[in-house]
């Protein structure tokens, strides 16, 4: 019998020849959803934005972004209480998906229609980088709106939005505490 | 890619929404925003009035997100002329800081790239170009510094408004191979405007490359404010600014004849 060490293929060191994995890349757009009235954000879930989102893809790039968006599209996070969304689409194809993006002027949601438009804040190729963005960004945010805070109690509340919207831990924290806490007034 | 410009928010007389779009502007990221009063001196005889002061809209102005500096109002007035006689600048257009015609015909286009004292020609948005643009008079309104604005509101509003939109911009860059644009909202409420790395995005459907789509809402704009700057001052070196004088020494001023006078230079 003759060893013949790596030269075999079915040898550990040349395992990766077979099982050849292509790296899906994806990329992240961190939108914000901006409204004239903060109360209706409230109602936004993910579905309404998924079809916003197709639906302007539509629109702009006709059948062809229609394609493009049912391959590897899909609306990561919402946070209603920020407007924070995470959108995830193909390395690929993120620029036209991104072009379309702008005309969107209204989500619907169980039949009542919401004018807003989506801000993309930031583009990261995974999650964690987009997290990392978000922190500093709040921390921007919280240093904006803190000083015009009228109460104290208005101050824990923006600074519980703020914390509650790393996506990890937001969630902990947002089914524990009272809803009360989290309204915006 | 610091300073993002949005020169085209259209005046409205409703106080509370013009606030409410700049402060929307601001939120998005925009360090300086114009508002723009449309002046059509086909109809009816209108006159060009003076600018209402920035200072009444506000009393501290909204600071802008990223940034530490509150967000800078300008003053903006657009021409639309079709016919030759409308555009005649005087002291009137002094007022302004930044100056804007919109031609409707071949001939006022010429015009207005070679000859015509203006900081921004505007591409029609709304319409079928009535005329095709011409490599001569684009490439002499790029040596002289003016620039083409293209305005994303319409296209944002309605379908047919997004083709004419997208057909002569795209006509515009052939021609002008991407230098000299500028891409602004026509923002008339808070909710039509887009932020900045939207619209270096969007550019990509008009045909300009990624770099000319980013320096058309941030190093452009920012040329086109020093180059109206640059006419309120003599030759670009001299800038003059009405100071009030307190009444003793304009008096005292008079007794002495002009020619013993101190010459005084402010800067």
């Amino acid at each position: 019998m003759i060893h013949h060490g790596s030269r075999n293929i079915f040898s550990s060191r040349h395992r990766h020849v077979l099982s050849e994995m292509v790296r899906l890349k994806s990329r992240y757009l961190l939108c914000e959803v901006c409204v004239s009235d903060r109360s209706n954000l409230l109602l936004l879930d993910d579905r309404a934005i998924y079809t916003a989102a197709k639906a302007a893809v539509a629109r702009a790039h006709g059948d062809y972004g229609a394609a493009l968006s049912s391959l590897g599209f899909s609306v990561k996070y919402l946070n209603a209480h920020t407007g924070i969304v995470f959108l995830r689409c193909r390395k690929s194809h993120y620029r036209l998906i991104w072009s379309a993006l702008p005309f969107i002027t209204s989500l619907e949601n169980r039949g009542q229609r919401v004018p807003c438009f989506l801000n993309c804040l930031h583009v990261g190729g995974t999650i964690r980088t987009c997290q990392k963005f978000l922190v500093r960004y709040n921390t921007q945010q919280l240093h904006r709106m803190l000083p015009l805070c009228q109460s104290e109690g208005m101050r824990w509340s923006a600074l519980f939005l703020y914390i509650s919207s790393l996506p990890m831990h937001g969630f902990l924290i947002a089914d524990n505490m009272p809803s009360s806490l989290v309204r915006f007034e | 890619m610091a300073v993002f410009m949005d020169l085209n928010i259209t005046y409205t007389t409703d106080k509370k929404r013009l606030r409410s779009v700049i402060e929307t502007a601001a939120h998005l990221g925009y360090s300086t925003v114009a508002i723009n009063y449309v002046v059509d001196l086909q109809q009816k005889k209108q006159e060009i009035g003076k600018p209402k002061c920035v200072l009444e809209l506000f009393d501290t102005f909204p600071i802008v997100q990223g940034k530490s500096r509150p967000i800078k109002v300008l003053n903006r007035l657009t021409v639309v002329a079709s016919d030759p006689s409308h555009f005649r600048p005087n002291a009137e257009y002094k007022a302004y800081d930044l100056v804007a015609v919109y031609p409707k015909t071949e001939k006022l286009f010429h015009a207005a790239c070679m000859t015509f004292d203006v900081d921004i020609i505007c591409v029609a948005v709304t319409e079928k170009q009535p005329f095709f643009f011409k490599r001569s008079p684009v490439n002499g309104a790029i040596e002289r510094g003016v620039f083409f604005e293209i305005s994303y509101t319409p296209a944002i509003r309605d379908s047919t408004m997004r083709r004419y939109t997208i057909a002569n911009a795209i006509s515009l860059m052939e021609t002008c191979k991407g230098k000299n644009v500028i891409v602004t909202s026509g923002a008339e409420k808070p909710l039509e405007l887009r932020g900045p790395y939207d619209i270096a995005n969007l550019v990509l459907l008009f045909g300009l490359s990624e770099g000319d789509g980013k320096a058309a809402i941030s190093t452009n704009c920012r040329a086109v404010h020093l180059h109206g700057e640059t006419r309120k001052t003599a030759l670009g070196i001299v800038h003059t600014m009405k100071k009030d004088q307190p009444l003793t020494e304009r008096q005292e001023e008079e007794h002495v004849p002009v020619s013993k006078r101190a010459k005084i230079e402010t800067v």
